[in-house]
């Protein structure tokens, strides 16, 4: 607890004044209510945080014509002055009385305004804060050919705003909590009731609760420190730009975490399953979507051992690979000076580079880049016979795949093992990656997500139950009678049988 | 959560079938061909169906006291001092099935994957990757187990599918051509190979409904069963019984035959052994992580992650002991053989007897 209001409004400001000493965005309106008794009262507010228009409209103005009222004499009003003045004359939606001067400050620079009045031992906090906001955009990185194409935004109060259109339930519950001793970050927990694990929940708040930092920029930040293991390339909680892919979880039983200021919500616990869904896959017909998760799959090979395959094949096992195969290879190879692990490595270098690049110059001259680096450098590569045409095609197809796993934390996990396979498979061939995916495969299993094994259902945890219905295949709508069991819901199911 | 800390009998199931199979099924069929000729199926049976009791005796021990571990149901029963020394049998069996495993699978990689490769460098870096998940929980084994099943399954599928048409299946015959009293020599070769389920002693007690656990390990001893007598007939009937009994590793042999349609992959024995680094480390992981946790609790220690780096140069030494294949089957596998009897079977049977004579004379 900080300081309480003291009745004396001189001593209330000059303690405010000294709080926001040298800030210049903080604004202090003295204002007199009443006609022959004057009483002095003060509004306290951030620029700029604020709808300023609605402060005058529907307070300023009338506190002035307080004093035009006959019944409402401010003289002789003096201990429930706050709630007289709440209940009759200011017309701003939500107001609320507060006297602890720390939550007070927090409360002017969340973009509250504080009334205060002298002679009155409580402030009054006025909802009005308002500030320019991105619209809700299409999300950038989860585009959907068919499905809504809203997106989260930086505002909280719109996200939450998107879920709630989508969930219409009472027992969606959003508790507000903040994080961050500075920064007072808002983060929403969003949950149906009756359907989320209480365990879950429960190590939610409780990794929430033990968070004890400065400030958080980002739902990314939130996400690295509430993670199971932080030392691991592979995320363990699933971050969306989409409301409808939030909502959906929700449904499922999972608990949605959003923070202010940042686009991405976060939702757990995160499974493999869940992390090579998509949200059009819901959206499109059974049958094509099967096919998908499937190359999906594939597609998690190739991006992670593509490349180190082209090594072990071509330095150490030639013979795995048909004979004329391989004297196509060989005479690719030809004039290539470099060994199969070098020419791999300039290669995968120089797509990083200019994937890099790419992402961080703006639109037009990306473009360039991309030109520059996919025409000029891949084609001139080849032809000074500094690597081989195959192994720019394995880069590429390396590439693509990497793209088609839907999260992009989830492909950059991947995109970062690919060079320890291509050291493996340089030093131990065929074995050494093989060793690799053991190893990899065992850090998966080892991984758990807020109490979930990280691996489900590919690795038991669901499997009777039917979740491979929804991962390894997606099967129609009408099959998905139940929730998945990953995650323990409390009310298993989701639909009846016609 | 309400499945946290358990494991599901699935899971039990396929970890006892990934950690049975392992390098054995690569030299089984000649192992008993040479015995039996073509009544060989015999000893792979009889192998096997021999083992379930045993699996049915660890499982009683369990049922002494449900959802206690062994250790504690054996200082329970025959106290501490002599827990101690069954611990030490059973220690040193992991230790020679490990040395025994691991020197087996790196002559297989040399052979058909890295010809120049030191096999000292083949073994350590398959104690240190398996190390990895030796350190793990057994619930970690488990959820590993569930991801290779289905690759040992499919394997034996493919086997099956792409022989089907090119097989002489009168190759096969005679069937009941055997000399009984060979029977025992034919099974003796065979058991080894079906060492593996003492992982029950690890694990069972965290099942999430043990009584209903014996039905599932038995089962997986019949798929183990199953998956050795389909690929015993699919060498014997690709080559002929005189083939078979001069080859080394026959289940590769017949692999490294096959013509794939669409010719995309000529030699398919290094792919097959690539994807068999994948069961092996399966079956060695569970091995690994039951060795650290004998010696831990022989030295009384709760968390056994702290020995498995210690166990590396120990495993690697003894797994380079023998001089060649043949005295890897002579020392090793002998050695492990007879530890395997003493550490699978007479130890649990002898706690099961304590236990049944301590109830008897509580009674009494």
């Amino acid at each position: 607890m900080g300081d309480l209001v003291s009745r004396d409004l001189k001593e209330n400001i000059e303690k405010l004044k000294y709080i926001f000493k040298d800030t210049g965005d903080i604004i202090f309106r003295s204002i007199d209510i009443g006609r022959d008794y004057k009483r002095g009262a003060c509004l306290v507010y951030t620029d700029g945080l604020v709808n300023a228009p609605s402060i005058s409209e529907h307070v300023i103005q009338t506190l002035f014509r307080l004093d035009k009222c006959d019944d409402f004499d401010i003289r002789y009003i003096k201990s429930n002055i706050m709630d007289l003045l709440a209940r009759e004359a200011i017309a701003i939606p939500e107001v609320k009385e507060e006297d602890d001067l720390d939550k007070i400050v927090d409360a002017i620079l969340s973009g509250q305004t504080a009334l205060f009045i002298d002679g009155a031992d409580k402030v009054l906090i006025l909802e009005t804060r308002g500030w320019p906001n991105r619209g809700v955009n299409q999300p950038d990185a989860e585009t959907v050919v068919r499905g809504p194409r809203d997106g989260f935004t930086e505002t909280l109060k719109i996200n939450m705003t998107l879920i709630r259109r989508r969930i219409k339930d009472p027992k969606l519950k959003t508790v507000l909590t903040t994080v961050g001793r500075r920064s007072k970050t808002d983060v929403a927990i969003m949950y149906i009731e009756d359907i989320v694990s209480p365990e879950i929940l429960e190590e939610v708040n409780k990794r929430l609760n033990q968070i004890d930092i400065d400030a958080i920029l980002d739902s990314s930040m939130l996400e690295f420190l509430i993670e199971d293991n932080y030392l691991s390339p592979f995320p363990q909680i699933e971050s969306t730009e989409r409301p409808d892919s939030v909502a959906a979880s929700l449904y499922e039983g999972r608990v949605g975490i959003l923070v202010d200021n940042s686009p991405f919500a976060l939702v757990v616990p995160a499974t493999v399953g869940t992390l090579t869904q998509s949200s059009e896959d819901y959206y499109s017909r059974w049958t094509i979507v099967s096919v998908v998760r499937f190359i999906r799959l594939i597609s998690i090979f190739i991006s992670s051992l593509a490349p180190a395959l082209y090594i072990a094949i071509t330095s150490f096992h030639p013979g795995i690979i048909p004979t004329r195969l391989n004297y196509y290879l060989e005479a690719s190879r030809i004039n290539v000076p470099f060994p199969a692990v070098v020419e791999a490595f300039l290669m995968e270098v120089t797509l990083e580079l200019l994937r890099e690049s790419g992402s961080r110059i703006a639109g037009p001259i990306g473009t360039t880049i991309g030109i520059v680096g996919g025409l000029i450098i891949g084609q001139a590569a080849v032809e000074a016979g500094i690597v081989s045409p195959l192994m720019i095609i394995v880069v590429a197809i390396t590439t693509i795949a990497t793209f088609s796993i839907p999260k992009y934390e989830w492909a950059s996990g991947f995109r970062f093992i690919r060079f320890i396979f291509m050291i493996l498979a340089s030093i131990l061939g065929l074995y050494g990656i093989m060793l690799g995916a053991a190893v990899t495969l065992t850090h998966l299993s080892r991984m758990e997500s807020f109490g979930i094994p990280f691996t489900a259902p590919y690795s038991g945890l669901g499997i009777k139950e039917g979740d491979l219905k929804d991962t390894l295949v997606k099967a129609p709508i009408q099959k998905f009678e139940y929730r998945p069991a990953f995650t323990f819901p409390r009310n298993r199911r989701r639909m009846r049988k016609r | 959560m309400q499945g946290k800390n358990k494991i599901s009998n699935r899971q039990i199931k396929a970890l006892l079938v990934t950690t049975i199979v392992g390098v054995g099924v690569l030299s089984l069929p000649s192992d008993v061909a040479i015995v039996l000729n073509n009544g060989g199926w015999i000893g792979i049976l009889l192998g096997g169906l021999i083992s379930i009791p045993f699996i049915m005796v660890i499982n009683k021990l369990f049922s002494i006291d449900p959802g206690k571990s062994f250790f504690q149901i054996s200082y329970q029963v025959v106290g501490r001092a002599v827990t101690k020394v069954f611990l030490f049998i059973i220690f040193s069996y992991f230790i020679m099935v490990l040395a025994y495993t691991v020197r087996l699978f790196s002559e297989v990689i040399k052979t058909y994957l890295l010809e120049n490769t030191p096999t000292e460098v083949i073994i350590l870096t398959m104690l240190l990757a398996t190390a990895y998940i030796a350190r793990s929980k057994i619930e970690v084994l488990a959820r590993f187990a569930v991801m290779i099943y289905p690759i040992i399954v499919g394997f034996v599928i493919f086997l099956l599918v792409v022989n089907l048409p090119n097989n002489d299946f009168t190759n096969i015959l005679p069937l009941f051509d055997i000399d009984y009293k060979l029977i025992p020599r034919a099974v003796y070769a065979s058991f080894f190979s079906y060492a593996g389920y003492e992982i029950l002693l690890f694990a069972q007690h965290i099942s999430e409904d043990e009584s209903r656990s014996l039905k599932y390990s038995v089962g997986s001893m019949f798929m183990v069963i199953g998956i050795y007598l389909v690929i015993f007939f699919i060498t014997l009937s690709r080559n002929g019984i005189h083939q078979l009994k001069r080859e080394i590793w026959p289940t590769i042999a017949v692999i490294k035959e096959i013509d794939l349609p669409g010719y995309f992959l000529e030699n398919l024995d290094g792919v097959v052994m690539a994807v068999w680094v994948l069961v092996v480390y399966a079956t060695v992981g569970p091995f690994f992580y039951a060795c650290g946790v004998t010696i831990a609790e022989i030295f009384g220690f709760n968390s056994h992650k702290l020995f498995i780096p210690f166990l590396i140069p120990l495993i690697y030494i003894i797994a380079l002991i023998p001089d060649n294949l043949v005295t890897v089957n002579e020392i090793l596998g002998s050695i492990g053989n007879y530890l395997n009897v003493a550490a699978v079977v007479i130890v649990p049977i002898i706690i099961l007897i304590a236990a049944y004579v301590r109830k008897g004379r509580e009674k009494v």
